[in-house]
């Protein structure tokens, strides 16, 4: 449940939120007025082992940053059952699809071990970067080096190399 | 030339040159020389002058070949034909080994029986001397030398020609080769129309001359072969810019040019087949009926085959025809140089005669690396020393996946193989086959071998039960060079099968803990059922002094750890790769990925060692298969930095 509400979160609130997000290779380092502003969006929350955290197909409401513990993004394939694609570890994030339309999650996200998770509030964020372009300017660098990471990541497993 | 004395040189009228025959053979040997079959002339066997081709000669030019006649009298008016004296002292088929496992399962390997015939050579032209000078240098010259060979060699007499006739096709003049005879004969002759001019090169030819009836050759005589010596030489004139050409055609491995060429090259082998230097082989086993007993056979190969470059489970690393016709132009005239010290080309032109349809090396040549000197700097070295097949027993079995298994074996012989250097060994099995594996630990009195069933050989290995008995050559190759990575941080990333060879790194690390720095491992598998050592990864994560990264391909819902490329595991790490040593093995282009992460991460080129997997036959980098621009694998690796390889590493069809 979200810890913060509103359009003026509190200012100790926000400094842990602002720690928090430097500490992920995700957020680390942005401008300080970036970081703020991405606190104020952001909740924190804990989910249990085997927590479905996004389901695919479903609204991204929430990027989330995995501040510690694993999830997995998984894909059902009928006949086969569900196959993990891609485990997401501490500093990275999952739920891209917040940010891009039709902010429908690709896979199904579920906590492989209890985790701790700061999400930041889709439309509140798609609002921000549209409104404030240094911020965007900032953040949206971060998002691409995630993604990209992420696609060359699948080419290679694609790739099946140690299949032979 | 030779150093022979004036005196030395002497003069054989025509009819006295069955006398020479008779000399040579009475000296016990079967006298190889030219003779007419099927259309060409061919080196078979002299009994008498009448065998000879006199009055013959050959029309060549590319993928051309007629007898013509001529109007004297001579036996040596011709260019050399599609055969070449290779085939007598590299036999086209050689069996190396005989084998056996009997019905309880012991193995043996033993030494194939030999005869080496007497051999005298009649008619060697000078670039086919400097071929034999070349063959000497592979075969002798390195590390690893080939006994037979050199048995043979050793066995034959060579009777030297000067060629008087060049071809259309020949070039000898642009290789430093020829026409004139320099050196590396018994027996030289200079032939005219009336005899020959005979001048000794070695005591053996010595003994034979003496015994000729030899006038004394006139100062015309001398005058008269000289000029035929320069005649040829115009005629041949020097049609391939040979300095530089080394790193001219290595700059070149990107021309348009090979496609085109591929378009007309048929990868049917003649020009290997014809060439007097070409000298990779294959080897396979040849069993009898029942199993118990095999031949183990050396076969002329070449790298124009499908296959040629091909290892377990279908993988080619040079599936174009392009591709292996630039291996071979490029390794001829260029990479030979950097592993031998000498061009492996001599200008005879075998290559284009025989080519079917008339690739002409010259043309191509000028055209993909326009026209600076070749260098020969001679690798000499001497460790007389051929791998040989030691017994082992199989200690234990332990089953890592459902197609892999590590086999623990011992040997019998109390050699303490915890020292032994090398990478990998031939793992052989009489009537079944002979396999590199990595060896994957040192054991005191053995090792162990991690093998995937991937091919016919390996399902037998991986199927083998306690106190089976297979056959072990000594380690081969260049392995990890651990001792440097003492005061440094070590990265070991693996990927596949590619965790065996590494694991060795690990316990030599764990041997000496504190004398290392920080050690990283990350291992990357297909599935979780795929992973090896599963044990082993569990204890080297429970410690505190390694930091264990595992991941996977692909998982399904009950796998709890991580899934994502290898890379993953520490592109976003902590760690300062700029003092840090790399151990990377795996698939290549898994390889590929791990360098650039790790380049990222800080380390250099010459920090960052990798393992090559090749198409492994000899081991000693004899047969040519495993060939990696200028590197040999088996011999020159499997390990080698990324520096040294520079840009061959990751490249289409090398």
């Amino acid at each position: 449940m979200p810890e913060t509400e509103g359009p003026a979160p509190r200012t100790e609130a926000n400094a842990e939120l602002v720690a928090l997000l430097n500490a992920t290779w995700f957020a680390a380092d942005l401008p300080p007025q970036a970081q703020v502003r991405l606190a104020s969006l952001a909740r924190r929350y804990q989910a249990s082992a085997g927590t479905t955290l996004l389901a695919e197909g479903q609204l991204a409401n929430e990027l989330g940053i995995v501040l510690s513990g694993r999830v997995s993004l998984r894909t059902l394939v009928p006949e086969t059952g569900w196959i993990t694609i891609l485990t997401v570890e501490p500093g990275d994030v999952f739920g891209w699809s917040a940010l891009v339309p039709p902010y429908r999650s690709t896979s199904t996200v579920v906590a492989l071990q209890p985790v701790d998770v700061l999400a930041l509030d889709g439309p509140g964020l798609r609002a921000a970067l549209a409104a404030d372009h240094d911020l965007a300017a900032a953040l949206y660098p971060r998002v691409l080096q995630a993604l990209a990471r992420r696609l060359t990541a699948t080419r290679l497993q694609m790739l099946d190399l140690f299949a032979r | 030339m030779t150093n022979v004395t004036k005196s030395a040189i002497g003069f054989l009228p025509r009819a006295g040159f069955q006398h020479l025959i008779e000399l040579l053979a009475e000296d016990g040997r079967t006298v190889i020389g030219p003779t007419v079959a099927d259309g060409a002339i061919v080196y078979g066997e002299i009994h008498h002058v009448a065998d000879l081709p006199q009055g013959i000669g050959a029309e060549q030019a590319p993928g051309h070949y007629r007898l013509v006649h001529h109007a004297d009298e001579r036996f040596f008016a011709y260019a050399v034909g599609p055969t070449s004296w290779k085939r007598f002292v590299f036999p086209p088929t050689l069996a190396l080994g005989e084998s056996r496992r009997d019905d309880h399962g012991h193995v043996s390997f033993g030494p194939a029986p030999r005869e080496i015939p007497r051999l005298a050579f009649l008619g060697v032209r000078a670039c086919e001397l400097a071929a034999l000078g070349i063959e000497d240098r592979v075969f002798l010259g390195g590390p690893y030398t080939d006994e037979d060979y050199r048995a043979r060699r050793a066995n034959t007499l060579i009777v030297a020609v000067q060629c008087a006739e060049p071809a259309a096709t020949c070039f000898c003049t642009s290789m430093g080769t020829g026409p004139g005879i320099r050196s590396g004969h018994d027996i030289a002759l200079i032939e005219l129309d009336e005899g020959f001019i005979v001048t000794a090169g070695t005591p053996a030819g010595s003994a034979i001359v003496t015994r000729l009836d030899l006038a004394e050759a006139t100062a015309e005589q001398l005058t008269a072969g000289a000029d035929q010596l320069a005649a040829a030489r115009d005629r041949i004139g020097d049609p391939v810019v040979t300095a530089g050409l080394h790193d001219r055609l290595l700059a070149k491995l990107e021309s348009p040019r090979w496609a085109q060429i591929a378009e007309r090259c048929l990868a049917c082998t003649n020009c290997t087949a014809a060439c007097p230097t070409c000298f990779c082989t294959s080897v396979s086993q040849r069993s009898d009926l029942d199993g118990h007993t095999a031949t183990t056979e050396r076969r002329w190969d070449s790298c124009f085959t499908k296959g040629f470059a091909a290892v377990a489970l279908g993988g080619n690393f040079r599936p174009r025809v392009q591709d292996r016709y630039r291996q071979w132009l490029t390794h001829k005239f260029a990479t030979w140089i950097d592993q031998f010290g000498t061009s492996g080309c001599v200008g005879c032109g075998r290559c284009i005669t025989w080519c079917p349809v008339g690739i002409d090396v010259r043309e191509e040549l000028n055209v993909i690396a326009p026209p600076p000197q070749v260098s020969a700097g001679p690798a000499e070295a001497a460790q007389p020393h051929a791998p040989r097949s030691s017994v082992f027993r199989v200690e234990g079995v332990r089953r890592e996946t459902h197609d892999t298994v590590t086999l623990a074996l011992s040997t019998p012989d109390g050699i303490d193989w915890s020292t032994a250097r090398g990478e990998f060994v031939m793992v052989s099995l009489p009537a079944v086959g002979a396999v590199p594996i990595s060896i994957s630990r040192r054991l005191p009195r053995g090792l162990e071998l991690t093998i995937r069933a991937v091919g016919p050989t390996t399902t037998v290995l991986t199927g083998l039960e306690r106190g089976a008995e297979v056959g072990l050559s000594a380690p081969l190759g260049h392995g990890w060079p651990v001792a440097a990575a003492q005061e440094h941080d070590v990265v070991i990333v693996g990927g596949g099968m590619g965790l065996a060879p590494l694991r060795p790194i690990v316990d030599e690390i764990l041997a000496a803990r504190s004398r290392y720095g920080d050690v990283h491992i990350y291992y990357g598998a297909r599935t979780p059922s795929d992973v090896l050592y599963t044990e082993e990864l569990a204890a080297w994560a429970a410690r505190d002094d390694l930091e264990v990264g595992v991941t996977v391909d692909r998982a399904d819902a009950t796998w709890l750890g991580r899934v994502g490329v290898v890379t993953h595991l520490f592109d976003r790490a902590r760690w300062d790769g700029t003092k840090a040593l790399a151990f990377v093995c795996g698939p290549e282009r898994m390889i590929q990925a791990t360098v650039n992460a790790l380049a990222g991460r800080g380390l250099t080129p010459d920090r960052i060692f990798i393992s090559m997997e090749r198409h492994m036959e000899c081991g000693v980098g004899l047969c040519g298969h495993c060939q990696v621009g200028p590197f040999f694998v088996c011999k020159d690796g499997p390990v080698f930095s990324l520096a040294q390889l520079g840009d061959v590493f990751g490249r289409e069809g090398i």
